[in-house]
């Protein structure tokens, strides 16, 4: 399987607090085609910031990030803006679905703002809303769906436009034991059928069980690196 | 677009009373404004076409010289160069009003006063003021008589009454003296002091005899048979005539005062309205730098997701373009019926003040013009400050920092 997202001697300091902080060292990391990987760790470990700079949202005081072989480090911020909407796909905390938009409209957004075909853009979106579920739900507001629901459109709008890669920054926490685990099933089976690379932060142990290769950070190093063999 | 429009508008009523209070305060500030400025507009215009038909009518030829110094060395003569030239203009031209004045000492008994003797013609003058209509006394003269009609003012400092005789002394053309004596067959009441006490008029032709002017004239009011003409028929006219001998000047020339004081009203106007719309400005800069604030995590995920920092200040601009156009478009719909309507059932003034405003040959009314322009004008001054406005939304997302505002 090819790679998909190398790190380099990846480092991150943050300079704008009293005393310099170190989030991230010296990260030497592949993630392949595919791949259903949890970063976990305690607070502060650095798994936000690493979500953040191999989504090209930070960028890192060393190293690089290549995604399919393009290094991302060193692109200005509009090379970035466009690289992100078509190679990555974001899955938030806490949701941010945008609230004037139907779910059908949220779903289509990013392939709204990649200018994609209208007919190609509503039949995807209808798809991946059937997909996870809410076929019933397509136009209404997020104010109307559940925390559950609200981020099972988050995945659909992520998923919608068929990225490289998604991050999912932990996209459990918000939710209830029910809406966690009805969500990991629907993305674990969006990254077989649509073989889309997940990478999620979190501290949720239904997550790690669910993936195939757990990361862990440490003070922003990787202290473990570990494969699982799951169905 | 379609989405960042969609975007706009939707967000707009995300709080929809803050929006209808902002629209709100943009619509009453267009309404107060345009209704301010189309009372200022029908004033002027009032004012002006009372002037122009009590005064200069919309243009005169004169002397080229008369202007300077108006005095009997420079009248002209109203001859076949002159006719000729109005008779090729032709239907521009509705009618002309044919005017010899000069001062002159009035006298009865042992008692003088300075007079302005106007010869007239009749028919033309009522066409042009009603001047008949003021006669107290006696009756108008007609083309053929040969009697003087006097002001109020002054025939009651000279203790003249009709039947009496007015003595004239003065100078005529080229400083011959000119004397006469006329019979008084009318006493004509001005409410405006200056006219009623200095006032004498008499036949054209009597008073041509008087001033020995032959046929020649101080001036010729020329009324076009369309106001927006005259500067054209002004042109022609002067084009057709020797600049040497004779000047044709529109009202505005005759009375610059008169556009001065206008010009200083319509700033004066402008100044209040502009004021409106800062307080306004400020109103809608409120709502929207609350808007900005309340959404900067939204902005964040948005740029986060790959919406470009251009496309998004363009929703921030459109959205406070919205609040105006909103506004503006409630004023047109509630501004044209109601200027409309007081332009046709115009508040009336009643007792003293409507007697003193008739004074002045205008009508006791609270006069409003309707000019489409005045809606446009206002609605382009919202137009401006919603843009600028929008500009500040523009600018703050295209400084929002995407990490920072997708945390809070």
């Amino acid at each position: 399987m090819k790679t998909v997202i190398k790190t380099n001697g990846l480092s991150k300091t943050y300079t704008n607090t009293a005393v310099p902080v170190k989030a991230l060292k010296n990260i030497n990391l592949e993630f392949r085609e595919g791949e259903f990987t949890a970063i976990v760790g305690p607070s502060g470990s650095g798994k936000t910031t690493f979500l953040n700079v191999i989504g090209g949202l930070d960028k890192p005081t060393e190293g690089s990030v290549a995604i399919d072989d393009v290094d991302i480090s060193s692109m200005k911020e509009s090379q970035l803006f466009d690289f992100r909407l078509n190679h990555i796909g974001f899955v938030f905390q806490a949701y941010n679905l945008i609230p004037v938009l139907t779910a059908m409209e949220n779903t289509s957004f990013i392939m709204l703002l990649q200018k994609r075909p209208k007919k190609e853009m509503e039949e995807r979106a209808r798809e991946m809303l059937e997909q996870v579920g809410l076929s019933d739900k397509m136009n209404v507001r997020p104010s109307q769906l559940s925390g559950g629901q609200q981020q099972r459109v988050a995945v659909a709008r992520a998923l919608a436009s068929k990225p490289d890669f998604v991050l999912a920054d932990e996209p459990t926490a918000n939710l209830d034991t029910e809406s966690a685990f009805n969500l990991l099933d629907i993305m674990a089976r969006l990254n077989k059928e649509e073989n889309i690379t997940l990478i999620f932060s979190t501290h949720d142990q239904r997550v790690i069980e669910r993936a195939r290769r757990v990361i862990t950070l440490v003070d922003g190093e990787v202290s473990k690196d570990e494969q699982f063999e799951r169905d | 677009m379609s989405l960042l429009l969609t975007l706009a508008w939707r967000n707009l009523w995300r709080n929809k009373r803050r929006t209808l209070i902002t629209s709100s305060s943009v619509f009453f500030a267009f309404l107060l404004a345009t209704a301010l400025i189309s009372f200022a507009k029908g004033f002027q215009q009032q004012l002006t076409e009372s002037l122009i038909r009590q005064e200069t009518g919309y243009m005169q030829v004169q002397d080229a010289m008369y202007l300077e110094e108006p005095s009997m060395d420079h009248i002209f003569e109203y001859g076949e160069e002159l006719k000729k030239a109005i008779g090729e203009i032709g239907s521009d031209i509705d009618y002309t009003v044919p005017r010899i004045s000069g001062f002159s000492l009035a006298a009865r008994d042992i008692t003088t006063k300075p007079a302005m003797v106007n010869g007239i013609d009749p028919e033309m003058e009522d066409r042009l003021r009603n001047l008949s209509s003021n006669i107290t006394e006696g009756e108008m003269f007609s083309a053929g008589d040969d009697y003087a009609v006097i002001a109020k003012g002054l025939a009651d400092m000279l203790h003249i009454r009709t039947g009496d005789t007015l003595i004239l002394i003065g100078q005529g053309f080229q400083a011959i003296t000119a004397t006469a004596m006329f019979r008084v067959g009318g006493i004509i009441d001005f409410t405006i002091p200056e006219l009623n006490n200095r006032m004498v008029f008499l036949p054209l032709g009597e008073a041509q005899n008087y001033f020995a002017a032959g046929n020649r004239l101080t001036s010729l009011i020329i009324m076009p048979e369309h106001d927006e003409k005259i500067c054209k028929v002004a042109e022609r006219l002067q084009e057709m005539l020797d600049s040497e001998w004779y000047a044709v000047r529109t009202w505005g020339e005759l009375m610059p005062d008169m556009v001065e004081l206008m010009q200083m009203q319509d700033t004066v106007y402008r100044l209040i309205t502009w004021v409106f719309y800062v307080i306004v400005g400020f109103g809608i800069f409120g709502t929207i730098v609350t808007m900005l604030y309340e959404r900067m995590r939204e902005f964040g995920i948005m740029l986060s997701l790959g919406m470009k920092r251009s496309r998004l200040a363009i929703v921030g601009l459109v959205e406070t373009i919205f609040i105006g156009i909103i506004g503006i478009t409630a004023g047109f719909v509630a501004g044209i019926p109601l200027v409309l309507f007081f332009r046709m059932f115009p508040v009336r003034f009643t007792g003293g003040s409507a007697e003193y405003i008739m004074n002045f040959g205008m009508e006791p009314v609270f006069p409003f013009a309707f000019d489409p322009m005045i809606f446009l004008e206002q609605a382009m001054a919202v137009f401006l400050i919603t843009v600028l406005i929008g500009f500040y939304a523009m600018r703050k997302i295209y400084r929002t920092d995407m990490l920072d505002a997708s945390r809070q």
